[in-house]
């Protein structure tokens, strides 16, 4: 076996054991000249070697159209519905303290966040839908042509695509790719996949500045970018701290088949349910933190009316000259802040710091000038880079056994994106964008 | 070898070739800014739709010589302008429920429907034909 590399030999065994069953099937199956199944003649086209990477971006931006137009007018009915309930409870309560917190941290808080909830369970009902008609494994099989050509491995796609919902079963994933070297460059790019926690940033911000007929184009560009940024890091990585070539790809090609509405829905429900445990817990307790932030001390921001004089102000105000090159302000410093704990905190913390309700933050982030569509673009492209989630960060130091590989995957994820923000900005600005 | 005869397959590829040249023009006036009220300017949604005429092109030579290999690339056009048809109908209904919760000034019109849905309504004498052809098909 001298003459054989691990990797050799793993692409002979598959070679033989596929060779093996077409002998079985042969004996075994009588198969008529000419006749074609569906799967035949769909993965004729849908993997064809020029048409399948087209037909796969085609149908990915399907979904985001499908997720944010489809979703619209559930969120307003959720907007409905907590401005008709701040009303209820509003009125009620007399303590100014409680007041404060009803109206600022639930409603204008978490009621900001969870207004997202109808385009995160769309995004999963239309990655379902795909994962239940057979086609995401095609998918990953024609990226595979593409990135193998770049030094990677194909089954890097799975954990990648898996990403879309959420990185952390993501990274988990990896485990199932055989080479170290292959897993370890898709543990450290999968934050760069956008998951569905970021989506409401990108709602808000792209419904806000480019309108509801441009948004979901906008939305699906900054996936696209996630996607080149972790081919572009992968293949970084291979040159560098991960050299030699990648390990042989074999996947099993399931029949296609008709997705049903029950499994497409318990689908959904099963990823989404994350994100409403999410809102009930680190999002509550981080809106919390917040709105305190905001309303205190009381007697200086006068029951938390005077935000610029709040501590939350403060911090932002010192945390500002980082991000002014940007053109974001101190409200933005905070909300990247807090958003290292979980992204939809960055809506969240907005909805608090404008005070205004869940239907009007849209509006006021373009009526009081806080983002251009530039400088809103940048915002969202750091949104996608800069720092996964802390759990994120957990499981990449429990998968990678060391937590100087989380730290590092910390380090250069806000490296990369003060730098592809910053190109952002200054292309754009070079091209006579304010 | 033949799958099937070759006058159905001229009538097939004809249809097919058809929707694939009405796809690229749509398609490349949505790319290069749109045209008036009828066509509305839509990168995204015009790269679909030349990605949608490229697939059924494809077929039309296999078609033509009455060849399942050809039919696949028809099948795969057909799926795609489903798949855009529908959706686009589906944001026209969004949009209908907007404006019952107040949000739009107007219930969308037929005659503001994008061009997707008319080709998706064009496609379907093609997709009852090919469905006929693959009726005993299985998956």
């Amino acid at each position: 076996m001298g003459g054989f590399s691990k990797d050799d030999a793993a692409s002979i065994l598959a070679e033989r054991r596929y060779q093996a069953i077409a002998d079985i099937l042969e004996t075994a199956v009588t198969k008529s000249e000419g006749k074609w199944t569906y799967t035949d003649i769909l993965d004729h086209v849908f993997l064809h070697r020029w048409l399948g990477i087209p037909i796969f971006l085609s149908l990915f931006w399907a979904v985001f159209a499908f997720t944010f137009s489809l979703a619209e007018p559930f969120m307003v009915m959720i907007e409905i519905l907590f401005g008709w309930l701040g009303g209820v409870f509003g009125a009620g309560i007399s303590n100014p303290h409680l007041a404060s917190f009803v109206a600022g941290g639930i409603f204008d808080g978490l009621g900001s966040v969870l207004v997202f909830v109808p385009p995160i369970f769309m995004l999963f009902l239309a990655l379902s839908i795909l994962e239940d008609s057979g086609y995401l494994s095609r998918a990953a099989f024609v990226m595979d042509r593409l990135m193998y050509r770049l030094g990677l491995h194909g089954r890097s796609f799975i954990p990648m695509m898996m990403g879309f919902g959420c990185n952390i079963p993501a990274i988990m994933a990896t485990r199932s790719i055989d080479g170290e070297k292959d897993r370890m460059i898709t543990i450290l790019v999968n934050p760069l996949i956008s998951c569905g926690a970021r989506l409401p940033v990108y709602v808000l911000i792209a419904g806000a500045l480019f309108g509801a007929e441009h948004a979901g184009t906008v939305i699906f560009s900054i996936y696209l970018l996630g996607i080149a940024l972790a081919i572009i890091m992968a293949l970084i990585f291979r040159r560098t701290l991960f050299r030699g070539e990648p390990s042989p790809f074999v996947l099993e090609l399931p029949a296609y088949s008709v997705p049903t509405a029950k499994a497409a829905i318990v689908h959904m429900w099963a990823r989404g349910r994350l994100f409403l445990a999410r809102a009930g817990t680190i999002i509550f307790g981080t809106v919390l933190v917040v709105w305190f932030l905001s309303a205190h001390p009381w007697g200086a921001t006068g029951g938390g009316e005077l935000i610029e004089n709040s501590y939350i102000a403060s911090l932002g105000h010192s945390l500002q000259p980082i991000f002014s090159p940007f053109g974001w302000d101190w409200m933005a410093a905070v909300a990247l802040l807090f958003g290292l704990l979980a992204k939809e905190v960055v809506v969240g913390t907005y909805g608090i710091l404008l005070g205004v309700e869940e239907g009007a933050l849209g509006e006021s982030l373009v009526s009081l000038g806080l983002f251009t569509p530039l400088t809103g673009f940048a915002f969202m492209a750091f949104v996608l880079i800069y720092v996964p989630c802390v759990a994120t960060i957990g499981v990449i130091a429990r998968e990678t056994n060391s937590y100087r590989w989380a730290a590092f995957a910390m380090a250069y994820l806000v490296v990369l994106a003060f730098l592809v923000s910053g190109l952002i900005i200054g292309i754009g600005r070079l091209l006579g964008f304010s | 070898m033949m799958d099937f005869s070759i006058k159905t397959g001229k009538r097939l590829a004809i249809y097919a070739s058809g929707l694939g040249v009405i796809s690229l023009a749509v398609g490349l006036v949505e790319i290069l800014g749109g045209w008036g009220e009828v066509i509305p300017g839509d990168l995204f949604g015009g790269f679909v739709l030349v990605v949608m005429a490229a697939t059924y092109l494809f077929g039309v030579k296999g078609t033509l010589r009455g060849q399942h290999d050809g039919l696949s690339f028809v099948i795969g056009g057909l799926f795609l302008t489903a798949v855009f048809g529908v959706l686009y109908l589906l944001m026209m209904g969004a949009d209908g429920l907007m404006y019952l919760l107040g949000e739009a000034e107007a219930l969308p019109k037929f005659s503001d429907a994008r061009p997707e849905i008319w080709i998706f309504i064009l496609s379907l004498p093609l997709a009852q034909r090919v469905r006929s052809l693959t009726a005993r098909m299985t998956w």
